[in-house]
């Protein structure tokens, strides 16, 4: 299994680095198709949100969580917090806080 | 001091305005980086393996995807097709240095090109369109990506060392999704960016039981296609993007 991770490490950092890298190879073209850069801009919320909705709502058994779920109460405080301050370090702090403040209370 | 305005900045005196720029960054980086070393060992990779993917991959959002998909056994042609999808947005960043960077020598380029993260790329494509350009003016991405490396590295590795010290009750895995919360409420102003959110979060949570733990690629792709299909069909009330 852990030879097989080193693998799996490798093929990602190629591939990785190939989008970093291939454009300034001077390989490509330019200019980037227009259908190609249009998905590029969703691909940020694309992949971000499953993993915010499935940290909240996934419980660490694979169970579904809808009620008496303190990581949901916790997430809304952040995102409160993210829309004002847009800060990273203020979201993770209110959010962490405020998921052991309701873990310690109810 | 200003005899001359078109005076060329020095190549150290770009580097350290490099480093400066990317400093304040920073504050966000050190948890997160910490938080991935965590996440690494308890996903039952290797300290070794741990370490060195904050170098192979260097890209914190898809070191703690991959983490998750590891943990979960994931086969590997999910796994590199996730992280590819995850990490494909390099190719725009690379994309828009090429009219900065395109003439410097191969080394460089391969160079610079690794250190094109988003925080580094954020930092430096302000200065390379801002400023008066120089011949000089690589030295800044070497130094804002530089920095951001040496933090993540020495970030991840206090993760790694911390981690067995941490109690599983504080829950500190759910940092992730916090700072990930960070980053896309202030992507969605625009109506078809919230319906992509709203339909790969929902995908996400309907497919969870699918096989092969390919949820997060299926949501993302649905994301993708219904944001471009959102844009396309529905009336432009809002201002197009760029």
């Amino acid at each position: 299994m852990h030879e097989m991770i080193w693998w799996i490490m490798i093929c990602c950092g190629l591939i990785t680095f190939a989008a970093r890298f291939l454009p300034l190879s001077g390989l490509l073209p330019d200019e980037l198709p227009a259908g190609v850069k249009r998905a590029m801009h969703y691909v940020p919320i694309a992949v971000l949100t499953p993993i915010i909705v499935s940290g909240i709502f996934i419980a660490d058994d694979g169970s579904f969580m809808l009620t008496d779920n303190m990581r949901l109460y916790a997430a809304i405080i952040a995102a409160a917090i993210a829309i004002f301050t847009r800060s990273i370090l203020a979201t993770l702090i209110a959010g962490l806080s405020s998921l052991w403040l309701l873990n310690f209370l109810l | 001091m200003s005899e001359n305005m078109s005076q060329t900045r020095t190549k150290s005196q770009e580097f350290v305005s490099g480093l400066l720029d990317e400093l304040p960054l920073q504050a966000g980086i050190i948890p997160f980086g910490m938080v991935y070393g965590i996440l690494g060992i308890e996903s039952g990779m290797t300290v070794w393996q741990t370490f060195l993917l904050s170098s192979v991959l260097f890209g914190g959002a898809s070191q703690i995807v991959f983490t998750q998909l590891i943990s979960s056994s994931t086969p590997p042609a999910i796994i590199v097709s996730t992280i590819g999808a995850i990490n494909a947005r390099h190719l725009l960043y690379s994309t828009s240095m090429l009219g900065y960077l395109s003439h410097l020598p191969l080394r460089w380029r391969v160079l610079l090109a690794y250190l094109l993260t988003d925080e580094a790329y954020a930092v430096s494509i302000r200065r390379f369109s801002e400023r008066p350009h120089n011949a000089n003016m690589h030295y800044h991405l070497l130094g804002s990506g530089l920095l951001l490396f040496s933090v993540w590295q020495a970030s991840t590795l206090a993760g790694i060392i911390l981690g067995a010290a941490i109690p599983a009750q504080l829950e500190l895995g759910f940092a992730i999704p916090l700072s990930f919360l960070a980053i896309v409420l202030p992507l969605l102003k625009m109506r078809a960016e919230i319906i992509a959110a709203i339909i790969a979060g929902s995908v996400a949570l309907i497919s969870q039981g699918l096989p092969f733990n390919s949820w997060l690629l299926l949501a993302a792709i649905s994301g993708i296609i219904a944001g471009i299909m959102a844009e396309k069909y529905l009336p432009h009330s809002e201002q197009e993007n760029r």
